[in-house]
């Protein structure tokens, strides 16, 4: 972390140049009728062009694709790194963590299935907070408990090490998957208080949304599967929506939890159609879709309230990610078969 | 065929028992083969229903996993694949259908609830578990459609082995036992007629001999009678 005053002015006046080049929505309109050798060109052609180059005597395809795209948000992501100070570091550090997250996931499921280091590091993103060194250290290790040696002295460290005994025992990774995870979302609004008004109460309200969708996402996947499972064990501390004991009570009444859902003053309204298609339907995606729009949807306003906050950085980082996600989409959706409208109807375009 | 057959009443006997072992054993196998074809019919009609959920099981896994794949990208699928801790077993029995030994196949850990799946919850997606799954469902599919199928291929196989078996009794081997029944017949009735001949011939020779030695035995008598009567007749004059 970064001892520094904080610099939310510089971060953004880097960040507005790179939300400039992000893809507008005629891009994927044109997108949607290519084939993935055509977007891994138009991508080339843009923004991603020092990715596609570099990996595209390695990968082919959507592969390829997929991998620079992965590439390019590591690099932008860094760069916000690089670029902040203090508390601003602090604050894009502490939602870039997720991708720390990813990182140890992706490793430790690598060291279980004996994959070899080099194709488990082809699927890090390294955008997060740990340095490359380290992540070049988990790599080289062979054992679960050495990854859990190196993370020693991060916020990883303990969640991990209470949670390997659990591992021991099942023999799952379930319990670590889990405590990495938990670490990530508690870790999100730690000690910020809870401001009423400002950016600061824009970047904690669009955490808490965050989690209280991560709350909602787990409770009704627990709840649909019936599986003999603790929801108090999934509960993420911090949003408003739930609270741990309601949470655990609405699991096992599926239709009053969706009815929670929509009482909500805050998300209500915005997850009203999909909490509807969710009644009738039994899939959980089109309230996913949902929650990922209503996510954006914060980023977007967080951008334009308070233009020279550290909320219009956030903004560019969900920007960026659904970027990828999107790509990512319509390249595999084009390879796998899928037609145009259903591809636009899986993009998360605001 | 006929012509190897020794044509003695042994050997008609023997023939005489293989064709009643024969049609028994054609009667047998002629039920089996029906039984069998009407189990066959049965499984057929289930193996049917098997494809049929097995085609819409496989296309809605696809669908599935193409989504998960488009929307979580290949690496984080790939990821929750690989936290499986508890790969599906399957054990195999076997169950006997009119004497066709065929598999019973038994599967164990296919369906798995979300907190046997491997991967966390937290981290993961709606549309992960879905594609988890419906890949669950097709897999028990696989494993029914495998034991239906496998079924139907050993009944098929022994409906074949029976109506051949069947074909080459009624076809083959009872009409080559008829044949030689009656070629043996024929040659038993044939060979009594010649020895009815036969007898009759020696009787008559018989006959006949024992006629020609009456007479020659009549002939010697009469001779005798008239040299006895020439040499009394010489004698008298003599006398004088």
């Amino acid at each position: 972390m970064s001892s520094s005053a904080s610099n939310p002015e510089y971060v953004n006046a880097r960040v507005r140049s790179r939300r400039n080049a992000l893809f507008s929505d005629e891009d994927y309109r044109k997108l949607i009728r290519m084939g993935p050798s055509e977007i891994a060109r138009f991508m080339e052609e843009h923004e991603y062009e020092e990715e596609i180059n570099r990996l595209g005597a390695r990968f082919s395809g959507v592969d390829l694709i997929e991998y620079s795209l992965n590439r390019n948000l590591a690099k932008h992501f860094d760069d916000l790194l690089e670029w902040a100070d203090g508390r601003v570091y602090d604050q894009i550090a502490r939602y870039l963590r997720k991708f720390d997250v990813w990182n140890v996931k992706t490793i430790i499921r690598g060291i279980y299935t004996d994959t070899p280091s080099e194709e488990i590091g082809t699927d890090l993103i390294r955008a997060g907070e740990l340095p490359d060194r380290t992540v070049d250290r988990l790599l080289e290790v062979e054992t679960i408990e050495d990854v859990i040696e190196v993370l020693e002295g991060t916020l990883f460290y303990e969640p991990l090490d209470s949670a390997y005994e659990h591992y021991e025992e099942t023999g799952a990774l379930v319990p670590l998957e889990n405590a990495l995870d938990r670490a990530f979302y508690e870790n999100l609004l730690g000690d910020l208080g809870r401001p009423t008004e400002g950016p600061e109460a824009m970047y904690v309200e669009f955490l808490q949304a965050e989690i209280d969708f991560r709350n909602a996402r787990n409770a009704l996947r627990l709840a649909r599967s019936g599986a003999d499972l603790d929801p108090a064990e999934f509960y993420i501390e911090g949003g408003v929506l739930f609270d741990r004991s309601e949470l655990s009570r609405l699991v096992s009444d599926y239709d009053a939890l969706v009815d929670h859902i929509a009482d909500d003053p805050r998300y209500g309204d915005r997850l009203d159609a999909a909490l509807a298609r969710l009644r009738e339907a039994d899939s959980l995606i089109a309230f996913e879709h949902a929650v990922d729009a209503a996510l954006l949807e914060y980023s977007d306003r967080l951008s334009s309230v308070y233009p020279v906050s550290v909320s219009a950085v956030f903004s560019y980082i969900l920007a960026k990610e659904r970027e990828v996600e999107n790509i990512r989409a319509i390249a595999r959706g084009r390879e796998v078969g899928l037609s145009e409208e259903e591809i636009e109807e899986e993009l998360v375009i605001l | 065929m006929a012509k190897d057959v020794k044509p003695t009443r042994k050997e008609l006997m023997q023939i005489e028992d293989r064709i009643e072992l024969s049609e028994r054993g054609h009667g047998t196998l002629e039920k089996k083969r029906d039984g069998l074809i009407m189990e066959f019919m049965d499984i057929l009609d289930k193996a049917q229903d098997v494809r049929g959920d097995l085609a819409d099981d496989y296309e809605a896994a696809q669908t599935k996993i193409n989504m998960a794949r488009a929307m979580e990208g290949d690496v984080a699928v790939r990821g929750a694949a690989a936290a499986l801790q508890e790969h599906p077993e399957i054990t195999t029995e076997s169950k006997n259908i009119m004497g066709v030994v065929v598999p019973q196949i038994e599967s164990s850990r296919v369906s798995k609830d979300l907190g046997q799946r491997g991967y966390g919850i937290m981290g993961t997606s709606a549309r992960i578990d879905e594609a988890a799954e419906a890949y669950e469902d097709l897999l028990e599919s696989i494993i029914l459609a495998a034991e239906v199928e496998t079924a139907m291929k050993k009944m098929l196989t022994e409906i074949e082995t029976t109506k051949r078996r069947v074909n080459a009794l009624e076809f083959k081997l009872l009409p080559e036992l008829y044949e030689n029944q009656d070629y043996i017949e024929q040659k038993l009735e044939e060979q009594e007629r010649e020895e009815i001949f036969r007898l009759k011939k020696i009787k008559e020779k018989k006959e006949q001999e024992e006629k020609e030695a009456r007479q020659a035995e009549a002939d010697t008598g009469s001779t005798g009678e008239v040299d006895a009567e020439q040499a009394t007749a010489g004698g008298v004059p003599g006398g004088d």
